[in-house]
């Protein structure tokens, strides 16, 4: 015990303190978000963004090299691009928005692929794509918190207007609100956070803050405010048994974070009090429909 | 003082070459129960979402009480279809007749004693205090639909729009809908619904509003829905296949709804017991 604390604390070993530093921070704002794009049946959406900055990223490091800023401005154009065209493109055409966002980020992350594989891969770049939180440094840190304090605030602030548009969008504008400002807000806030992931744990690694904290907190919470404080909690305790996990057990940190977050998923799906698997088996069902069909029946009958 | 009322003016909405509301004048004064029919595609629901401002006006005007209705936005109380909501959401009843009184607040001011009460109020009126604290799930249709009644009354409206209430409510919760639609509109209220069975708007709605695109009639409920305007909204087709299923029916047909299932159960429960 006191071995471990002393590695822990030795110098050389100062980058898991910004690592972890750098998941309290993202695990906060990247699971509320998630929060979002679960109850508005976006959670595909974030694997969208997620691929699409991929391009950016490529782009910045042929124009410029290995940068921070630059890769980070890079990807944050790409994603914002993404998601604002297809914003657009499904207000404007027949096209529904999921399927915008399909066609746009396969285009792009295709391009992303063709520039990467026309450069060769150099490692710092390979960082960006797949994440390592050996990595991080402290300008890392910086946009970590920038980004997280941000969304924070705009959810502290905007709580009523971001509640309005995931339940009901259409009464959120019927009563004054801006429905479309609030939908491209929480996208750009999306696309914020996922660069400043892109860093420590990879692109598409980077959702796994985002979703799987935001599913579980869905399968045990009744109430949106609970649901978003329980989904935080969640993300920040899971990250960092998944960073402990990845520096015992020698793994990439990224990975290690998604799968102690997932197994955590996987146990709520069966164990979820009122929306999980054995309520099936502990209690018989008492919906109301169910309830109400079994009271009336008619032979025969069929609506 | 101009009469408290809804009033069309020459309304046209467009959406695609074609308009979906066309040069459509009208006045529903306070107090009314109406029904606003017509076949699919008349343009109902574009004209329940017009008066709330998501469609804009081609020509004409919408007023309430001689003010502009984007100005009057607060009296206004909106009832989706169910299916646009997503009953999964983790609300509570009490969460979604909060977000009645966001109107009043804004996004910003916090709940004050006087809202707290409103809400309360709301959620009494509408016979939901045993349910408060549930997930908007665990509810039944009838219970969903006073849910979302509520928050329209905690924000202190008058003017009611309903689009599609008794879609999915088997007969009792329709009957319970109509007598709360009947004491607000003797109360003062307006209320307008969308509504497609006709016995049920000749039964319990003493004002109707037919329409296809532009305006059909609009008056009694037994004046405006006579053979004459319901071929002209339904088609003659619909007037034919009208007399085939009046013919069978009992001549003296009780309660709604019930007269209409009967028929189908007796013969089957004959089959079922030797």
């Amino acid at each position: 015990m006191s071995d471990w604390l002393a590695t822990l604390i030795a110098p050389e070993n100062r980058f898991l303190w910004r690592a972890a530093l750098l998941c309290v921070l993202l695990g906060v704002s990247a699971s509320m978000l998630g929060c979002v794009l679960v109850v508005r049946r976006l959670s595909l959406m974030g694997d969208a963004l997620a691929h699409s900055l991929l391009p950016g990223v490529g782009i910045a490091w042929l124009m410029v090299g290995t940068s921070l800023p630059a890769l980070l401005v890079g990807g944050l154009t790409a994603g914002l691009v993404t998601a604002m065209a297809s914003g657009l493109i499904s207000r404007l055409t027949r096209v529904k928005e999921d399927a915008a966002f399909a066609a746009l980020f396969i285009t792009l992350f295709g391009l992303g692929v063709a520039l990467v594989s026309k450069a060769g891969t150099p490692i710092d770049l390979l960082h960006f794509l797949f994440g390592n939180i050996l990595a991080v440094g402290p300008q890392d840190l910086w946009l970590a918190a920038g980004v997280s304090t941000l969304t924070i605030t705009i959810f502290a602030v905007f709580y009523r207007s971001i509640l309005l548009e995931c339940f009901d969008p259409a009464y959120h504008r019927a009563s004054g609100g801006r429905s479309t400002v609030t939908h491209l807000g929480l996208l750009a806030l999306v696309v914020l956070n996922l660069v400043a992931a892109l860093h420590a744990l990879g692109g598409v690694l980077a959702l796994g803050l985002f979703m799987l904290p935001a599913v579980t907190a869905y399968l045990w919470c009744d109430r949106w405010g609970r649901m978003l404080a329980f989904a935080a909690i969640y993300a920040v305790s899971g990250a960092l048994i998944g960073l402990w996990v990845s520096v015992q057990a020698g793994l990439a940190s990224g990975p290690a974070m998604v799968l102690v977050l997932g197994a955590g998923f996987a146990v709520s799906c069966v164990i979820g009090p009122r929306h999980g698997l054995l309520r099936w088996f502990l209690r018989p069902v008492h919906h109301h429909q169910e309830e109400s069909e079994e009271h009336c029946e008619v032979p025969g009958h069929r609506h | 003082m101009p009469t408290d009322a809804l009033r069309f003016d020459d309304v046209t909405v467009c959406y695609g070459p074609t308009p979906a509301v066309h040069h459509l004048s009208a006045e529903l004064p306070c107090g009314s129960l109406v029904a606003l029919m017509g076949p699919n595609g008349a343009g109902k629901s574009t004209l329940l979402r017009t008066i709330l401002g998501w469609h804009r006006l081609t020509t004409g005007s919408i007023t309430i009480g001689g003010v502009p209705c984007r100005k009057a936005s607060r009296r206004i109380g909106y009832l989706p279809q169910r299916t646009a909501v997503d009953w999964d959401f983790p609300v509570t009843v009490r969460d979604v007749v909060a977000m009645g009184r966001y109107q009043v607040l804004g996004p910003f001011r916090g709940f004050r004693t006087e809202d707290h009460a409103a809400v309360d109020a709301a959620i009494t009126e509408m016979g939901l205090e045993w349910l408060a604290d549930r997930q908007i799930a665990a509810l039944s249709g009838g219970q969903q639909q006073r849910t979302f009644l509520a928050r329209a009354v905690a924000s202190g409206a008058d003017i009611f729009l309903l689009d599609e209430p008794f879609a999915g409510l088997d007969p009792s919760s329709s009957a319970d809908l109509v007598r709360r639609l009947q004491t607000w509109a003797k109360a003062g209220r307006l209320v307008v619904t969308v509504v497609h069975d006709l016995d049920l708007a000749r039964r319990y709605f003493p004002q109707a509003l037919l329409v296809r695109a532009s305006l059909i009639a609009a008056g009694p409920t037994a004046e405006v829905l006579n053979p004459r305007n319901l071929t002209r909204a339904y088609g003659a087709s619909y007037a034919s296949e009208r007399s085939m299923v009046a013919v069978p029916k009992p001549a003296p047909a009780p309660a709604l709804g019930l007269s209409l299932k009967d028929p189908r159960v007796k013969p089957m429960a004959r089959k079922a017991a030797p």
